[in-house]
């Protein structure tokens, strides 16, 4: 097991490596320079040359990636262009307020999900069931920003019952001071993953509840809570197990769309701005953040797969 | 007063379109302590009558009508909570399946005790403690490390004894046992009906034994309920059942199960048709549309259960007094009907074939020295590769041109690699395998395809062998199209032809499997073997799936056909009875070795190797004295793996024979007849001439 997870870090390391090629090649290869960005439409081609030697932009893009290598090996994001600060402390203040951001939505998503989708399971093809089907597709159908402005309209405009705009803070504990202005952010990232998962664990749960341990369970007199909860419930989940793990990446690059529409100040929004302003380290720092995350993510969906499914677990004895 | 008295219970099923009567007005009683057979085809009704008495029916399930009194309480009106009282604590179940039965992710140690918890309030640990007791009581070995493992590290046999282990945890005073050997090997059948039985006195408990084997039935059951049709059409204490069966439908049952001394030149008895839907049964006596006795009175009257023997009543206007042996012995008499629905040529009563031994000597097909390995892999995440699994080793057989060839052994022992080889699906590890002069494990692409159209298989699984999005006409011709046989006009007649022959009617051809029934569906498979016109063919266990009206209707046409075409045949089963009846020379296979080859006669009359005696004393036989007398025979232990098979001789572990000799060499074949072959150091007879392979 330990050798195994030595040797999918290795196969890490060497993915992250690749996309950094790539990215930083597709950076370099863009038209229209940063210095443009940074400078501005009128800046003096005296400028703009100035401005790429100052930061090695004028050098073959081999030596460019190997600078930039050597400084990433020493723990050296670089620089930001446009905000003037190490892109490392960027990401180290933002990181947390994403990472809180998408992991409460997702613990609050799984906390509903498995629940909804046993209950359905249970009332299959019954109304409500059906009920809760269409519901499930119409929301996973709606897109994201669709949502979060009806929800702003609804909430912020006309009731007044919320703010429409997260707290810009530098940490995660003011932000927490308001919690009020979490909610819609939480809100609107969690319905779209429950809406997922949910239909996923409803036919996990029909699937499981048709086999015949769960009949030995009934037979052996236990209580309907025990025989879904305690015999059902556990195989059940073993699909959504690795379903979870793989939504990990996003708990570390956070949701664009969620984040510039609520002017959330997370890894999501620097993203969005470090794209417009062609804010090259930023950008390049927050993918590779993200390829490490989805290395990791997916190693520990594996992981968790073998911890809770015995079968893998435990080899057969003769 | 009984224990358990049913009254006149009737329960549905509500589908979405039909409502399926499952169960249609069955009484009857068990005494405490007394074990009552309940046996039929599948569909009969008999598990739907053992999950009534639980109340475990599936969706759609309702008791609709009659009563369930038990210990002086009516079940039906109980709640759903007094129910679940009574469940796992006064009745417990055992189910047919111990592989898909137990919970996969729970120990079973927790699995045993969660019962003992919910009913006799023991705390988590005092509960494990009494699992483990438990266990022992059924016979697990080491029962206190035992409860720390999970149901997949268990073998077949283990897992139903924790399934039975469950049932008894809380001492029920009735054990509904739900075709519980079924999915066993004949071996580890016999050790698990021991048990039960040893269990039932040590208990003092009742059972009611739900089961399709009328052999199982003979030897444990006091007493024999016969359904068909959702509906109890027999009853009587079992001796008397067997001897002096009154209904039809029991005496067609017995006889078209074939016997260990049932003559193989003549076709077995056979059912025609199949069991009514219970959705919208046939007016009159249910089983009328297939009876050889049925009159006009039948099909519009319907009998009930009576009789002039209170102790022996039966519903039938017509019953018969006839002897089964009688039976079988004229039952060519009626085998016209043989093939339901299909357009069978001609009422000139099938010829089978003579006994081609005599007069075609020469070898179709021959393995030397064939050995196939498999590399398993394990390792909890990373598949790597760790042992090598031994399926076959070493393993020398000829067979001849027009004969069958019989394969038996516990599953597992090989049996299914060898018919693969033998129609080139997996190529041998060492070792020859040579078709009429070829070698074809040196045969590689249009040449492989060439021998291939001689070389045909017919599986077991009727259900997932067949295309399900394929048209049966699409099915049997697909072979012809691969080989570039005819024209598609060609094709057609040859698949009409087929069909004809297989005895389904020719609007099969643009149907599709799942609208078949389970006998249907094998002749599909058999037509598609056939196609080619091939010179062998492998079936592995070819009805084990199926019923035993529709086996006895398969086989016979195997046989027929095996007569029109000249075909050679493997039939790979576990069935020693099946193999016997089909077989002219029987190979008798274990942990991937032959330990005996002879005939018929020479394997069963007078088995040299103590494994064949030992499998042939497991068989239950139909016959309740028979059953009676063998108490505790059989093989006792498992099958030890094939990753690691034991040095010398591979049955050792397992052997009442044994001494250190057998440990230390490995027994060569020595001959005991013109035709018989014994792997053993110390055989049950004495060989011809020593050591002459």
């Amino acid at each position: 097991m330990l050798r195994y997870i030595a040797a999918r870090l290795g196969q890490t390391v060497l993915i992250v490596l690749a996309v950094s090629v790539i990215v930083f090649v597709m950076t370099r290869l863009l038209p229209g320079g940063s210095a443009e960005a940074i400078l501005g439409n009128r800046a003096s081609p005296a400028a703009i040359a100035a401005f790429n030697r100052a930061h090695g932009l004028n050098l073959p893009i081999p030596l460019q990636y190997g600078r930039y290598l050597l400084a990433l090996l020493h723990g050296d994001f670089g620089y930001s262009y446009k905000l003037g600060q190490p892109v490392a402390t960027l990401i180290a203040t933002r990181m947390p307020k994403t990472i809180f951001l998408s992991g409460v939505s997702l613990a609050i998503a799984v906390v509903i999900s498995i629940p909804l989708g046993i209950f359905q399971a249970i009332r299959q093809s019954k109304p409500i069931d059906t009920l809760l089907t269409a519901g499930e597709f119409v929301v996973y159908s709606m897109p994201a920003f669709w949502l979060a402005i009806i929800l702003i309209l609804v909430f912020a405009v006309h009731l007044s019952l919320l703010p429409s705009e997260a707290p810009q803070s530098d940490s995660l504990a003011q932000i927490l001071a308001d919690p009020r202005a979490l909610v819609l952010p939480i809100v609107v990232t969690t319905i779209g993953t429950v809406a997922a998962l949910s239909r996923y664990m409803r036919s996990s749960a029909i699937e499981n509840l048709a086999k015949e341990y769960v009949r030995t369970a009934r037979a052996k007199g236990l209580l309907e809570w025990t025989v879904l909860f305690r015999h059902m419930a556990r195989n059940a989940v073993i699909p959504l197990v690795t379903l979870v793990g793989l939504s990990v990446p996003a708990l570390v690059s956070g949701s664009v769309i969620v984040e510039t529409i609520f002017n959330f100040p997370g890894i999501g929004l620097l993203y969005d701005t470090a794209a417009s302003d062609r804010d090259y380290p930023v950008l390049l720092a927050i993918v590779l953040v993200a390829s490490v995350a989805t290395a990791l993510g997916s190693l520990l969906a594996d992981v968790m797969y073998v911890v809770v499914n015995p079968q893998v677990r435990y080899g057969t004895k003769e | 007063m009984s224990l358990l008295e049913v009254r006149n219970l009737k329960t549905q099923i509500r589908l979405r379109h039909e409502t399926v009567r499952a169960v249609d007005g069955v009484s009857f009683t068990v005494n405490a302590g007394e074990t009552v057979g309940l046996v039929g085809e599948s569909g009969c009704g008999k598990s739907m009558t053992g999950n009534s008495i639980m109340r475990l029916l599936p969706r759609g399930g309702q008791i609709t009508q009659g009563e369930i009194i038990f210990d002086g309480r009516d079940l039906v009106g109980l709640s759903n909570a007094e129910m679940r009282k009574i469940r796992g604590n006064e009745i417990g179940m055992v189910f047919q399946d111990p592989m898909t039965s137990l919970n996969p992710s729970m120990t079973i140690g927790r699995q045993i005790s969660e019962a003992l918890v919910r009913h006799q309030k023991l705390g988590r640990k005092e509960a494990l403690v009494r699992a483990a007791e438990v266990l022992a009581l059924v016979k697990v070995p080491r029962p206190s490390e035992r409860i720390n493992d999970y149901p997949h590290q268990l073998s077949g046999g283990l897992r139903q004894r924790v399934m039975i282990a469950m049932a008894l945890a809380c001492e029920p005073k009735i054990l509904i046992a739900d075709e519980p050997t079924t999915a066993l090997d004949v071996t580890i059948q016999a050790q698990i009906l021991n048990l039960l039985d040893d269990l039932k006195d040590r208990l003092q408990m009742a059972v009611i034994l739900i089961t399709h084997d009328l052999g199982v039935i003979a030897g444990r059951a006091d007493r024999t309920l016969v359904m068909y049709g959702g509906r109890i059409v027999e009853e009587a204490a079992t001796t008397e059942l067997f001897s002096k069966m009154r209904h039809p439908y029991t005496e067609a049952l017995l006889a078209s199960i074939p016997q260990v001394n049932q003559d193989p030149s003549q076709l077995l008895y056979s059912i025609p048709g199949r069991p009514p839907e219970l959705s919208n049964p046939p007016t009159g006596c249910r089983f009328a549309p297939r009876c050889r006795y049925a009159q006009d009175q039948c099909r519009n009257e319907d009998p009930v259960l009576g009789g002039d023997n209170p102790q022996h009543p039966y519903a039938c206007f017509f019953p018969t007094s006839t002897d089964v042996d009688q039976l079988r012995e004229t039952s060519a008499l009626y085998q016209a009907s043989d093939t339901p629905g299909g357009s069978v040529t001609g009422s000139e009563p099938p010829r089978l074939r003579d006994s081609v031994r005599a007069t075609n000597p020469s070898t179709l097909i021959s393995l030397r020295s064939v050995s196939k390995e498999f590399s398993v892999a394990s390792g909890s995440l990373r598949q790597r590769k760790t042992a090598t699994l031994k399926a076959v080793t070493d393993l020398n057989l000829d067979i001849r041109t027009g004969e069958t060839f019989g394969l038996v052994g516990e599953s597992g022992c090989g049996k299914t690699t060898i018919g693969q080889m033998m129609v080139a699906l997996q190529r041998p590890t060492t070792g020859e395998i040579s078709f009429d002069g070829q070698d074809l494990s040196q045969l590689h692409g249009s040449e492989l395809r060439r021998v291939r159209s001689d070389l045909q298989i017919m599986f077991q699984d009727p259900y997932s062998s067949l295309d399900p999005r394929m048209r049966v006409g699409a099915i049997i011709s697909e072979p012809l199209l691969v080989q570039g046989r005819g024209s598609t006009r060609d094709r057609e007649r040859w698949t009409s032809e087929l069909l004809d022959e297989v005895g389904l009617s020719k609007n099969a051809i643009d149907r599709f499997p799942h609208e078949f029934s389970g006998g249907q569906r094998q002749r599909i498979g058999l037509a598609r073997a056939l196609s080619l016109s091939p010179r062998f063919i492998v079936a592995d266990e070819p009805v084990s799936a199926l019923d035993v009206s529709m086996r006895s209707q398969i086989l016979n046409l195997m046989k027929r056909l095996q007569g029109e075409h000249g075909l050679t045949y493997l039939i790979i089963s576990h069935d020693l009875s099946v193999i016997r009846y089909m077989a002219d020379r029987i190979g008798v296979m274990y942990l991937g070795q032959l330990v005996e080859i002879g005939n018929g006669a020479d394997i069963y009359e007078r088995s040299a190797h103590p494994y064949t005696a030992g499998l042939l004393e497991a068989i239950p036989v139909p016959n309740p004295e028979v059953e009676r007398r063998k108490r505790g025979g059989g093989i006792s232990g498992e099958l030890p793996s094939p990753l690691d098979p034991p040095s010398g001789c591979r049955f050792r572990t397992r052997c009442p024979r044994a001494r250190d000799l057998c440990a230390l060499e490995v027994p060569p074949m020595q001959r005991f007849g013109a035709e018989h072959l014994a792997a053993c150091h110390f055989p049950l007879q004495t060989p011809v001439t020593i050591n002459q392979r």
